[in-house]
């Protein structure tokens, strides 16, 4: 089962439509399985990366022909997901900012759950055009 | 998988029943939103909502809670939130959303 020694690539690309980000989830369920993350990091790392993906399509290009990139790496004791998107937008913060309840918001909270499921966290600008999110997470923490 | 959603309006205790079935994210989340505000709209009341088909939620369908919820707490009512999976309840306990809506066994 566990033959990650080495780095392996699983890359997605997937039509900028949220009907699509089910079939991430799954693909990386699958993954991470095998990798052997337990059932609540799994869930852990199926909300962190479905937040990125929901960035990808709501901050991200408008067309919906285009597609956004989703690379999973996996490693012997961690995994790194890096989603692409290629919007205008940057929406980079690299500080984490609890949510405010005393002035709910509808939207907002993805980044601050992404940083709180996920042991590494990192945005970065993709080449002028849109945001780079880049997650990891270990095994057995 | 998609989600279905199973609504009553309980005449002795005044409260919505809402039960979800499947997954809430940035697809299905508007076909939460779109239920509760005709619920609400209908009768201003509390919603209890019971999650123990809830596969996943994540800040899409927290989102579609918290609007709702700002709709309905100018007249003191509550969301109250059952039967959830231990992932599900660490996700309204990360972003404080527990203190907001009621969280029940």
């Amino acid at each position: 089962m566990n033959n990650y020694k080495e780095e392996d690539n699983i890359q997605l690309s997937i039509p900028n439509k949220p009907e699509y980000v089910s079939i991430v989830r799954l693909t990386l369920s699958s993954i991470a399985s095998k990798m052997g993350f337990d059932i609540e990091e799994i869930e852990d790392l199926k909300v962190a990366v479905s937040e990125a993906c929901t960035n990808a399509i709501t901050h991200g290009i408008k067309e919906e022909e285009k597609n956004f990139e989703i690379l999973f790496q996996t490693y012997d004791k961690k995994i790194e997901i890096t989603v692409y998107d290629k919007g205008k937008g940057y929406l980079g913060s690299n500080k984490m900012e609890k949510p405010d309840h005393s002035e709910l918001k509808e939207g907002g909270l993805g980044v601050f759950i992404i940083r709180s499921l996920m042991d590494q966290v990192e945005f970065s600008q993709n080449k002028g055009n849109g945001t780079i999110i880049r997650m990891t997470k270990f095994l057995g923490r | 998988m998609a989600l279905n959603i199973k609504s009553n309006f309980d005449l002795d205790k005044n409260i919505w029943n809402v039960s979800l079935n499947g997954e809430v994210d940035v697809y299905t989340a508007d076909i939460l939103k779109d239920t509760l505000s005709k619920l609400i709209k209908e009768r201003k009341e509390s919603i209890k909502i019971n999650g123990t088909d809830l596969q996943y939620i994540d800040s899409t369908g927290l989102g579609v809670l918290i609007g709702i919820y700002k709709k309905i707490n100018v007249e003191n009512k509550q969301i109250i939130v059952t039967n959830i999976k231990p992932s599900i309840t660490k996700l309204f306990k990360i972003t404080g959303l527990d203190k907001i809506f009621k969280l029940e066994e």
